[in-house]
């Protein structure tokens, strides 16, 4: 059963469909960007996954079951919402041990996960002076406190600096790699591309695409190899002879549809030797931008 | 039940205005002792019954339990909470009970503080104190209000969810709408949640009488505060279970 299911949302909200019969599922050990832009309907999906909002049919689930029906839910899932806030009267610590104690976690947890997120230093100041990645920080602090299953991060880059971005691209990265389902969803495609093994792209509250980043990247025109080879001629030729469609550019061959293995094969049954093999992809945003008539 | 009873006390703890609110039921009921103490010259066992029974615990930490639930979305943490603790209804009982338990914690070290000093004021100026069983009868009779009090303000605060709102709507019928009711029909005013039913527990009304008739009994008027809580936290349960957090 996988980690997150969901399976026919919908939500509608006063004659507003917000999110129409999405379907998608996320994988143990992998991160997924869950993509879309503004307006298209992630955070309430997320909200509906996590039980603040019913939804007006279909499900979501952990391993077939929903938030509220989770024991310890913050053993399974760990959760930071865009919105998410903090009394700003109460100290970083203080917040902590509360949820520590809501989740029946030893008040160590609350230390180990401070100096996770690097904020031990700032632990007992109230939070009404952190900046926007402070808090921002401290809300992965309160998502890591059960060590769950499950992470969901809602926009986690909002209000990072560039070293902070690093550094969340490298938590997912190390929670996917301990074998936690990690989803992430962002309008912000270049900050998710280098972290994502998986998208799923929505749009006005419907799935557009899904799958391995490669596949989503590849979009609806396919895979191009683009190939240089000492004769391109000759590797032409036997690209025609062996079946594969073949273009001129400037700088070499374009074969449509076919791999760059493929390629390689024909060039080397042929005894022609390459300078260059390697996939033509449209950039994640102008896969998305296709994917969502999105214009940018 | 127990993890959130232990977080939500320590979530009480840990916020300055519940210092600051503590601080200021202990020093109000402190002046009105020692003053009353130093300037009365009419001291009846009723008025001295009375003098102990000034534990303004009850007010503050009805205004605590206001801040504690409302002041869960005015500070928009109300999504944290709910993702550490999805059950809401639980949640909410969990909340009312921790204010109860804070109110009987607060009453206590107020009425006890307020017992001592009042009575080393009137032995030194030669009054008669009252007795231990006395003291004990006054004792609980406030703790069991503050925990009502306490418990009501989280209903409060869960149904309007306006801090300010709920705050100033508290204090208007506390302080205007019940003395004018007991003024003009003291038989409804005694069913009051903010002044009759609570003084019907301690045995004073709206304006400090302790012989009134018009207060319903102890038992009577414990009855009827569990029925004012009932019904708060049945509409703001029916309200939680029901919502979208957006």
């Amino acid at each position: 059963m996988a980690p997150v299911e969901i399976s026919g949302l919908s939500k509608r909200f006063s004659g507003v469909l917000a999110v129409n019969d999405l379907s998608f599922e996320i994988e143990a050990g992998r991160v997924t960007g869950f993509l879309g832009p503004n307006g298209a309907g992630k955070s309430t999906t997320l909200r509906a996954l996590l039980g603040l909002i019913r939804p007006t049919a279909g499900t979501a689930t952990f391993g077939g079951r929903r938030y509220e029906e989770l024991e310890r839910p913050s053993t399974q899932v760990g959760a930071v919402l865009e919105d998410a806030s903090f009394h700003p009267g109460r100290t970083a610590r203080n917040h902590l041990r509360v949820l520590a104690a809501t989740g029946d976690h030893a008040f160590e947890r609350v230390d180990a996960v401070l100096a996770d997120v690097g904020l031990s230093d700032a632990a007992d100041r109230r939070v009404g002076g952190y900046s926007m990645g402070m808090k921002q920080r401290l809300g992965i602090a309160a998502a890591l406190l059960g060590d769950p299953e499950v992470l969901i991060l809602d926009e986690p880059t909002n209000g990072l600096d560039p070293p902070g971005i690093a550094w969340m691209r490298g938590l997912v990265r190390e929670q996917a790699e301990r074998g936690r389902a990690v989803l992430i969803s962002s309008h912000l495609l270049a900050e998710v591309a280098q972290s994502v093994d998986d998208v799923v792209v929505i749009s006005h509250g419907e799935l557009r695409a899904r799958g391995t980043l490669e596949d989503v990247l590849g979009g609806d025109e396919g895979l191009v190899t683009v190939v240089r080879a000492q004769d391109d001629d000759r590797l032409a030729r036997a690209l025609q002879d062996a079946g594969h469609p073949v273009q001129r550019s400037g700088d070499g061959l374009l074969v449509p549809g076919v791999s760059p293995e493929e390629v390689g094969v024909v060039a080397g049954d042929a005894g022609v030797y390459l300078v260059g093999l390697a996939p033509q992809v449209r950039s994640l945003e102008q896969a998305f931008f296709a994917l969502t008539g999105d214009k940018g | 039940m127990t993890s959130l009873l232990r977080a939500e006390l320590l979530k009480l703890r840990t916020t300055r205005t519940f210092a600051a609110l503590v601080a200021a039921a202990l020093v109000l009921s402190l002046l009105v002792v020692v003053l009353t103490g130093l300037l009365s010259d009419d001291w009846t066992e009723e008025n001295t019954r009375g003098l102990f029974a000034a534990d303004f615990t009850g007010l503050f930490i009805m205004l605590l339990g206001i801040i504690g639930m409302a002041g869960e979305w005015r500070h928009r943490t109300i999504t944290g909470t709910f993702l550490a603790a999805p059950n809401r209804v639980r949640l909410l009982a969990a909340k009312g009970l921790s204010y109860a338990v804070a109110g009987v914690v607060l009453s206590l070290i107020v009425t006890v503080t307020i017992m001592v000093v009042g009575t080393v004021i009137l032995a030194s100026r030669g009054i008669d104190t009252l007795s231990l069983a006395t003291l004990l009868d006054v004792l609980w009779r406030n703790l069991l209000v503050s925990a009502l009090v306490g418990a009501l303000g989280v209903g409060v605060g869960a149904l309007l969810r306006n801090q300010v709102v709920a705050i100033i709507g508290v204090l208007l019928i506390g302080f205007v709408v019940d003395p004018a009711l007991f003024a003009l029909v003291p038989e409804v005013a005694a069913y009051s949640p903010t002044g009759g039913a609570p003084g019907g527990i301690i045995g004073i009304d709206a304006f400090g009488d302790t012989d009134t008739d018009t207060l319903l009994a102890p038992g009577v008027a414990v009855l009827v505060m569990f029925g004012w809580i009932a019904a708060f936290f049945a509409a703001a349960g029916a309200r939680l279970r029901g919502g979208d957090l957006v």
